[in-house]
């Protein structure tokens, strides 16, 4: 809800001007009606309409405005005959009427150009500027009279107003690390990999990782799902760092890297995963010296040690690694360990320092009798780290020593158990088992449809609606476990449905090993008591979420360990925030966001992408292309990657299915 | 009667009223193209992805809100689709108002005039004036060395990015997106730039324009002479563009070279190579007599093989007639090459073409620096590259910097290896596969580790290789001009035979000259020059020459109508764009007795029993149909071959040690007769790596003297530093008559002499 003068906002009409105040309608929409804390918007105008927060608007130069911000924003406009030409004529159209030099014909024009523009442009972002205009022209019209008929300026012509614009689009706003989407699958359609991957690279420096295994949230807000089915975002990220790899090219930056500064400031990093790579990465690329520190002899993290090879290949993460080892600026020290004492010593040494350590303790399946020194009892993290430490990296031993011909039973319903039973399979086990509490549709939801079902064809049985209540050992050694069934109730007052113990529904399993893989928590040792860092309430690092300064000045955190365990996207956008604000904070002992970054969050809250909107101007009912994966033979005792990506016909169809959905949308503060 | 096989990829829709048949995948417009059905497009150029720029193409698809975009959006089986209504023309009419928009009205000296898109679709949307401005900014003619670009005539259609990414592969042009101030920007200058001039021959406005042409005439003045390039083995279709000289000089002159550009490329050579005939030649009797003189006398006639099918025919009567020997170095290895080859797959031809090259997925090319040698075969496995995502193994003992965005694998052998890397290639190919028994117990006998040592192959590069190739589909191996000479050609060519007998992949033997293939099917070659000796554009007793410098003139390709064989296998007709004054070989034939009216009268007597059909030449299509369906010509008919050969074992390996010279012409530079044409002049340098120099101890800018093939060669060494490695490159483009003399190896280790300079 929001407190307006006037609205058009996604079609809504609210028009309070010369009404009391108690006759005053508000806006549905959570609009920024206040820029920052101590900074009130005027208005604020959008590809979905205009919303005035102020009785004294200029209608007129703030339209002017918002064809102005469309001409500067170059990865949005240019690319069509309507957008290029069209833009620049509503721009000039406007600032005629604007200077009191327009006529009634102007006005004509204005309305036919924007025609076209809305109804050809190649980008939506081509098709929706008009619409806000044409709000003004139609409600705000005797601003415009006044202008054209005495020929003067504009109310507020020479008025110092701040315009502050944005372009994003339903995806990018959805991802966490805001990538800018649109023109890295513009990059796949035109066949210029490159500038692909440089789009990516602007806000997501491991792109062959979210290539690979992001969960695409994107893709939930993907618009061509309003159509038939949402683009595949995810696996067209891979095309371009593919070429980079490929072709053995130089690394594609978003910008020419700055040279190293030099200048005595530097920045710590504690861990060497997604987070910290990250962090690292956008410090680097201006020129700020970063040192990296990392417990394990490997770099990567939890998607090094944690991810396993058949779906995260290690040489094409090594690549994202390498982007970020090799900038000028950074250094890594790996094997060291950080505890309270170093981290104390590091933050007495560095100017700011990133915790970025993840989560790497797993967590209980809270059983009876369940004690981690047990025979047999095997946390994920500890499983995994196993295997891939040696698969990858030939360090330690095979898990298959373990694992050959045993029964494995993991409980967890997350990425990080299915990567534990197929693992578990690839390592030669004869029985592999998820327990999990709930059912189907949910584990679906919670990992993707394909990590289900090639788990399902590889041969792993999954119990749901079951829980581990006891687990018995024999000399400490694990045999079996007591496992209950539950069943889903529905409550018939029409509430959320209960699990429920089926009584006697009790069963027992003989097993050689229990994986517990229900959650991980954070390591928080390293934090030193005195400090007295603030936590969360499942005991994360506590940061506000948006400049993700710890309760200490100058300690950040980033990752799962601030967040809890999440996504790789997730921690690289946190990372990249957060590097934006230290780079800052380091010169001025600052805490400070930009303009981009502050439209950036009153976007989010506002909500890009709207579900029921009705797309029109595009052929519905065009599949969307799938990637060939290995078959369950070809695949379930090795560490191949399972999906080969698109073939460059199919990754050209899906890119062409894109519709381009930039959006700009404009503060005047 | 068998039932109606239903074929799943069809599609029908409704366009305009008429039913319409496509497969799934089709776009509308190349669906209402296809049946004759006019959607106008400002942007669209079918030989690359849709661009979408323009916004013309929407048309109205019945169910569906809104305009379609016709060139973009894919057919739906059943839609019923509206390509003109009201509301869409007046879009269109707007969209051509805003192109409109500032355009300078300069048609009178624009070198588009007449053939510009812009000026047809304002004519045909009746936009008669501009009732609404854009302030302007300064945009300046820039020079880019071939072709000027001018961005206030440029339209941003984005043709000339998307033709330099996804067909040349240069990425030399690039799109400046900056809303009304966009413009295309060349990333490279003429650095990294193969000058082929694509770019300029799709702009559908003036922005793109050839430097030389500029201002020299209206395009309505020009007479279009069709044509196919005589410069490589690709023949690639062209236009002549003519008119008299000047006012009051009635000879004619070839203006410019322009083409199909909507279906097929030209590389720089055959843009801006068309300067070349010989020209003010007359008719002198007493030369012509001692001319047929010579030729009744020779024991041998020696060419190049660039001339034509007929050229070829009359010179095999020749020798049926007189017995005397052919000897053509460009054709010999190739056509020896070519029957080895044969010999095991039992089939006359090779199985590859450019149209299966560009929709691979995988590629290997082996024995040829490519982007020189064939720039057209270079373009078709880009199109694979950027558009299959194809992976491609370039195998060779010079890496290739302007290869580098194209290939996925460099593998680098060592010179004189070519055998067993042959052997090493079917080793690994056949592997899996179901050769005869014969050919696995050859293949169980190849010593691999020693091949792997002696050729510097590693193990391990050749299984990244067949990995790359893994759940991939569509292969071809292209092999060029290294190997037809290799001492052990005709062992290779078996070895590789075995390649397309019995691997998924197909083979294309790219033909080292213009006619090698045309010249191996049509003449009995000899393999040595004996006594007497007639030499038709090379060195002999009596030449015969095109380029103007020999005892009787000849006509030049540019001068001459016939055919040419392609690499394609493609009999493709070619056209005179100039007259020519004097004689030519078939009034020799004709002195002698061999008896034919016109040149093409040996069209229909070209040999079928060698895959030539009975067409007369007046009778050879030469167009592309609506949606780029070639018909120039015939293709050759495959005919079956004896299957009888028989594999030699590996020999070993020679070595070369020290600094080695790789015979190898430049990108726009094929022969003595590119080398005549103005905008290509070049000088022929020696160019090497630093390496190179150390080891062949020469400085950067010294003068080396050195004999190959008994010719001698004066070249200043430039040290190139894109270059590796110990081999340098020697063109022979300048060398006139000796040109194409080189009948050995093209590898060669000859003694260095430096001179002063």
């Amino acid at each position: 809800m929001s407190e307006v003068v006037f609205s058009t906002w996604q079609d809504e009409f609210i028009d309070n001007r010369g009404k009391s105040s108690d006759e005053w309608g508000q806006s549905a929409f959570k609009l920024p009606e206040d820029y920052t804390a101590d900074r009130r918007s005027k208005a604020f105008i959008g590809w979905d309409g205009v919303a005035i927060f102020q009785e004294d608007i200029d209608a007129i130069r703030l339209a002017t405005e918002y064809a102005a911000q469309y001409q500067v924003y170059s990865e949005a406009c240019g690319r069509c005959a309507p957008g290029r030409w069209g833009g620049r004529i509503l721009f000039d159209l406007l600032d005629k009427i604007a200077r009191g030099e327009g006529t009634t014909a102007d006005i004509d024009h204005l309305k036919e150009v924007s025609e076209t523009m809305m109804l050809t442009s190649k980008c939506e972002i081509g098709r929706t500027v008009p619409k806000p205009i044409l709000d003004l022209m139609e409600h705000y019209k005797d601003q415009f009279d006044y202008v054209i008929d005495n020929q003067t300026p504009s109310k507020h012509y020479n008025a110092d107003v701040n315009y502050i614009a944005k372009v994003t689009a339903p995806c990018t706003d959805m991802c966490p690390a805001h990538v800018d989407i649109p023109a890295y699958i513009e990059g796949v359609r035109d066949m210029v990999f490159s500038e692909s991957l440089a789009a990516t690279r602007g806000t997501m420096p491991l792109a062959h990782t979210c290539g690979r295994v992001c969960p695409h949230p994107c893709e939930d807000a993907c618009r061509r799902t309003n159509l038939d089915e949402p683009i595949a975002i995810m696996e067209l990220k891979r095309l371009g760092a593919d070429y980079e790899t490929d072709h053995g090219l130089g690394w594609m930056h978003p910008f020419e890297p700055k040279p190293l500064k030099n200048d005595g400031k530097k920045v710590a990093i504690i861990g060497a995963g997604p987070a910290g790579l990250t962090t690292a990465y956008y410090l680097a690329l201006e020129g700020i010296q970063v040192d990296i520190f990392e417990e394990l002899p490997v770099l990567g993290g939890e998607v090094a040690v944690g991810v396993p090879e058949y779906r995260m290949p290690i040489d094409k993460y090594n690549k994202d690694i390498e982007l970020v080892t090799s900038m000028e600026s950074v250094t890594v020290y790996s094997n060291h360990r950080v505890d309270a004492t170093r981290l104390k010593e590091i933050d007495a040494e560095y100017d700011a320092t990133m915790l970025a350590f993840g989560t790497r303790l797993s967590k209980k399946v809270r059983a009876e009798n369940e004690r981690p020194d047990m025979d047999g009892y095997w946390g994920a993290i500890d499983m995994l780290d196993k295997v891939n430490l040696w698969s990858k990296y030939g360090i330690g031993s095979s898990a298959s020593e373990d694992l050959k011909d045993k029964t494995v039973v993991c409980v967890g319903g997350g990425f990080t158990s299915m990567d534990v039973v197929r693992c578990s399979i690839r390592e030669g086990a004869k029985k592999v088992v998820m327990i999990y509490r709930r059912d189907e549709k949910t584990i679906i939801r919670n990992t993707t449809y394909e990590e289900y079902h090639e788990a399902v064809e590889e041969g792993v049985e999954f119990i749901f609606h079951s829980a581990v209540e006891k687990i018995y050992d024999e000399n400490n050694k694990l045999t079996k476990l007591l496992i209950n069934k539950f069943e889903l109730v529905p409550d018939p007052n029409g509430g959320r449905a209960q699990l429920l113990k089926i009584e006697d529904g009790d069963f027992e399993i003989e097993t050689d090993y229990l994986i517990p893989a229900v959650s991980q928590a954070a390591d928080l040792q390293l934090l030193p008591e005195e400090w007295e860092i603030k936590l969360t309430s499942w005991n994360t690092i506590l940061t506000n979420g948006k400049d993700y300064m710890t309760s200490r000045a100058g300690l950040f955190a980033s990752g799962d360990c601030e967040y809890g365990p999440m996504t790789i996207v997730n921690a690289v956008g946190q990372a990249k925030r957060a590097a934006s604000v230290m780079s800052r904070y380091i010169y001025d002992g600052k805490i400070s966001l930009t303009d981009d970054e502050i439209m950036e969050d009153h976007l989010n809250k506002l909500r890009v992408y709207d579900k029921k909107e009705k797309v029109t101007g595009w052929m519905p009912g065009l599949p969307r292309a799938e990637s060939e994966k290995l078959g369950v033979d070809e695949r379930r005792d090795n560490n191949k990657e399972v999906n080969l990506g698109f073939t460059g016909e199919e990754a050209l169809a899906e890119s062409e299915r894109c519709m381009r959905c930039y959006y700009i949308s404009m503060v005047a503060v | 009667m068998t039932a109606k096989k239903i074929d799943t990829n069809s599609i029908t829709l409704t366009i305009d009223g008429k039913s319409c048949q496509g497969s799934k995948g089709d776009t509308i417009l190349n669906i209402a193209r296809a049946n004759d059905i006019y959607i106008p497009t400002m942007c669209y150029l079918t030989k690359v992805e849709p661009i979408a720029s323009c916004r013309m193409c929407v048309v109205d698809v019945e169910g569906v809100d809104g305009m379609i975009l016709s060139c973009q959006e894919k057919a739906v089986d059943g839609a019923v689709i509206t390509t003109t209504t009201d509301a869409i023309h007046k879009q269109r009419q707007s969209i051509m108002k805003l192109y409109d928009v500032n355009h300078p009205l300069e048609c009178g000296v624009c070198d588009k005039s007449g053939e510009c898109d812009l000026q047809n679709k304002t004519m045909e949307f009746d936009v008669a004036g501009q009732s609404f401005s854009a302030k302007e900014p300064h945009r300046p003619v820039q020079d880019w060395g071939f072709i000027s670009y001018d961005p206030s005539l440029c339209i941003m259609c984005e043709k000339c990015v998307h033709v330099c990414t996804q067909i040349v592969g240069d990425d030399v042009l690039a799109i400046s997106a900056g809303g009304y101030n966009s413009t295309i920007i060349n990333t490279k200058q003429d650095e990294v730039c193969s000058n082929c001039g694509e770019c300029m021959s799709v702009c559908p406005v003036g922005a793109l324009v050839s430097t030389d042409f500029k201002y020299s005439s209206n395009a309505w003045e020009l007479e279009k002479i069709p044509a196919s390039c005589s410069h490589c083995s690709a023949a690639c279709q062209m236009n002549y563009e003519i008119k008299d000289t000047a006012i009051g000089n009635t000879q004619k002159k070839i203006y410019r070279v322009t083409n199909n550009f909507e279906f097929s490329s030209l590389c720089g050579a055959g843009r801006f190579g068309f300067d070349y005939a010989n020209e003010s030649v007359s008719k002198d009797s007493d030369a012509f007599a001692k001319a047929v003189e010579a030729v009744k006398k020779a024991e041998s006639i020696s060419f190049t093989a660039t001339i034509t099918n007929e050229e070829a025919m009359i010179l095999q009567s020749i020798k049926q007639k007189y017995q005397t020997k052919l000897i053509c170095d460009e054709a010999r290895g190739y056509q020896k090459f070519l029957h080895a080859f044969s010999s095991m797959t039992g089939k006359s031809l090779y199985s590859g073409n450019l149209q299966n090259l560009s929709t691979s997925r995988g590629i290997i090319v082996f024995g040829t620096r490519i982007n020189d040698d064939n720039p057209m075969v270079k373009y078709h496995i880009t199109m694979a590259s950027r558009r299959q995502r194809a992976r491609v193994a370039y195998m060779h003992p010079i890496e290739d910097s302007s290869l580098q965005a194209i290939i996925t694998q460099f593998i680098k052998y060592e010179v004189g290896s070519e055998e067993g890397v042959a052997a090493l290639l079917a080793y690994t190919l056949l592997d899996a596969q179901k050769p005869t028994k014969v050919v696995q117990a050859y293949l169980d006998d190849l010593d691999i580790g020693n091949l792997s040592a002696e050729s510097n192959i590693g193990e391990e590069e050749l299984d990244a290789l067949l990995h790359s190739f893994d759940k991939k589909s569509g292969f071809t191996l292209v092999v060029g001009a290294d190997i037809y000479t290799h001492p052990k050609a005709e062992n290779i060519a078996k070895i590789l035979g075995l390649i397309q007998a019995y691997s998924d992949f197909e083979v294309l033997l790219v033909p080292p000259a213009t006619n090698s293939l045309g010249v191996a099917l049509v003449c009995d070659l000899d393999d040595e020059v004996e006594g007497y000796s007639v030499g038709y554009n090379t060195k002999a007793d009596f030449v015969l020459s095109a380029l103007g410098n020999g005892d009787l003139d000849m006509p030049a390709l540019n001068q001459q109508e016939g055919s040419f064989t392609s690499l394609d296998k493609r009999v493709v007709p070619t056209n005179a764009g100039l007259p020519y004054g004097g004689y030519t070989l078939n009034d020799i034939a004709n002195a002698l007795d061999i008896n034919a009216t016109n040149t093409i009268d040996y069209t229909v007597k070209l040999p079928i029993e060698n895959g030539y059909q009975a067409i007369e030449f007046d009778d050879l299509p030469d167009y592309y149909n609506s949606v780029g369906e070639e018909h120039r010509g015939y293709l050759l008919t495959q005919s079956r071959y004896k299957k009888n050969g028989k594999l030699d074992e590996v020999s070993t390996l020679p070595t070369y040690d020290g600094s080695v010279i790789y015979h190898c012409n430049t990108n726009t530079q094929f022969s003595a007769f590119t080398n005549n044409c103005e905008q290509l002049q070049t000088e022929a340098l020696l160019r090497g790596s630093a390496q190179f120099a150390s080891i062949a101890k020469l400085q950067d800018g010294a003068k080396v003297k050195f004999e190959l093939d008994g010719v001698v060669y004066e070249r200043v060494f430039m040290i190139d530093t894109l270059m590796k490695g110990t081999v340098a490159i020697n063109p022979s483009f300048d060398m006139g008559l000796s040109s194409s003399t080189v009948s050995s190896y093209r590898f060669n280790q000859p003694k260095l002499e430096t001179m002063d300079s």
